[in-house]
């Protein structure tokens, strides 16, 4: 059974598989069964997750060697696969002459001949392998003549005279699975490629935005009433046709909503109404050039008095002084905001964690 | 196109009489005798109270540095011959001398549990086979 192209998830959400990112330890024998991708060969997927690239541990057990590249039959007990080992250049010059190794020499001395042979030797060493012994290969996944196999960007034999390593991985390989493999890759995304956030935070976030880019100071409920529209009308009207549902209709929707974005709003003290009468205005905290003045004067005035000359002032006295002076609606979280705002601009400094003192 | 010799999976000693001629294995045991003119070595293990010996064909594997007493790693294939039963003929013969035995067992039953676990979840549902 083909997975088909309404199986897979689009490929523009890939990125946000973390697996898609690592090499995954599959067994060989789920590497083999992978699905290929219809919309990109060359990526395949395990349990919906779009894998290309995989880490192996087995043993060898077929050998073909070129004059470029080793192919190099990996098993681990689960399936058999062709890997793909290209030979470095360091791996590829001929030893000059005499093939043995370096003599003593002089180990105060550097002589790079001597350690570039040495280095040589090593990589030999590491990348050539027979038969038997055990290999790590990493690399993405190719389909390349019918045949599944892995193009090594790193291999290298791995010395294991006590198998720890091949237990360890036999131990390890079957959380993985558990953890990561197995979860379904979980996806939320509609057509238009919206995220799948509430209506509330949809709504906040507009709001926010508009009084970022037009600088708004203040705006009453009308002004913004509009921007909240688009929102409502994308929901889905059940019985529309219907005049005699008894659902709320599309303009007491948006004013509902509203009320609920503004009292978000006022909650987290980005807007506050300074007076509170039947015209409801709305004043954005961090525009408020006189609520700034009174914060900064009450501070000033109250650090030269000795009461507060040594730790400063304390958040809870500024706000009941701000209320004093300036408007009984300030709340605790919009004094916060200026405070944070004064201390950015350097026109107070935080002497502890509640206290603010002028300079 | 590359002819890949088939996957050993993992046995336990015990189990290798029980299977059939050409089953490709990967098993263990120490290796209690070696008779290099016969190219045949046998590798024992202590299970349930119980000794289990296995026996392997060699000639693949020669020359190699027999140590009477060592754990041993062998892969290759089975064949019943007269006289022996199963009889492993090696590819792979690695001494491992040394190994956590019993760590090996638990892996290796646990890896067996993994696929067991896998094989209820998917009830069966046969895998698209890609592998040629």
């Amino acid at each position: 059974m083909q997975a088909g192209p309404m199986d897979e998830p689009p490929s523009i959400l890939w990125g946000l598989d973390p697996i898609f990112s690592a090499f995954a330890r599959l067994y060989i024998k789920d590497i083999l069964q992978m699905t290929e991708s219809v919309q990109v060969p060359g990526i395949y997927f395990y349990n919906n997750h779009p894998i290309y690239k995989v880490d192996v541990l087995g043993t060898v057990v077929y050998k073909r060697e070129r004059d470029d590249f080793f192919c190099y039959g990996v098993d681990d007990g689960t399936g058999v696969i062709n890997c793909l080992c290209w030979k470095s250049e360091l791996f590829k010059d001929k030893d000059d002459g005499a093939g043995a190794a370096p003599g003593p020499s002089d180990p105060t001395v550097f002589d790079p001949v001597a350690e570039l042979k040495k280095l040589k030797q090593a990589q030999q060493k590491r990348c050539r392998l027979e038969i038997g012994e055990l290999i790590r290969v990493r690399g993405p996944v190719k389909t390349s003549r019918q045949q599944r196999e892995i193009t090594a960007s790193v291999f290298y034999k791995v010395e294991d005279p006590l198998m720890a390593e091949q237990i360890q991985w036999m131990m390890d390989v079957p959380e993985l699975y558990r953890e990561c493999y197995d979860k379904t890759f979980q996806l939320q995304s509609d057509k238009q490629g919206e995220s799948a956030d509430s209506p509330l935070i949809k709504a906040t976030n507009l709001i926010k935005d508009f009084i970022k880019q037009k600088s708004v100071s203040k705006f009453r409920t009308y002004d913004v009433l509009d921007l909240l529209e688009p929102l409502i009308s994308r929901q889905p009207q059940a019985a529309s046709a219907d005049p005699e549902a008894a659902g709320p209709s599309g303009c007491q929707q948006v004013r509902q909503l509203l009320k609920e974005v503004l009292k978000v709003l006022q909650d987290e003290g980005v807007v506050y109404r300074r007076v509170k009468t039947q015209d409801e205005v709305y004043h954005v905290t961090e525009r408020d050039k006189d609520l700034f003045i009174v914060v900064k004067d009450i501070i000033r005035e109250d650090s030269k008095r000795e009461k507060y000359s040594e730790k400063g002032c304390h958040v809870l006295h500024i706000l009941s002084a701000v209320r004093q002076r300036h408007s009984f609606n300030v709340s605790k979280a919009a004094l916060e905001i200026v405070l944070k705002s004064l201390v950015c601009n350097s026109d107070i400094v935080s002497s502890s964690d509640k206290h603010y003192t002028a300079f | 196109m590359t002819m890949l010799p088939p996957t050993a999976v993992f046995y336990f000693p015990w189990e290798v009489k029980s299977l059939g001629e050409g089953k490709s294995v990967r098993t263990f045991g120490r290796l209690s005798c070696y008779e290099a003119d016969e190219s045949r070595a046998s590798l024992s293990c202590h299970h349930a109270s119980k000794e289990h010996k296995v026996f392997v064909h060699t000639l693949f594997v020669e020359p190699f540095n027999p140590i009477i007493g060592a754990q041993y790693l062998v892969l290759g294939e089975t064949e019943s011959y007269e006289g022996f039963g199963v009889m492993i003929r090696a590819r792979v013969l690695n001494c491992v001398d040394g190994v956590n035995i019993a760590l090996l067992q638990k892996a290796i039953e646990g890896q067996r549990s993994f696929f067991r676990e896998r094989e209820r979840k998917d009830g069966g549902v046969a895998q698209p086979a890609d592998k040629i």
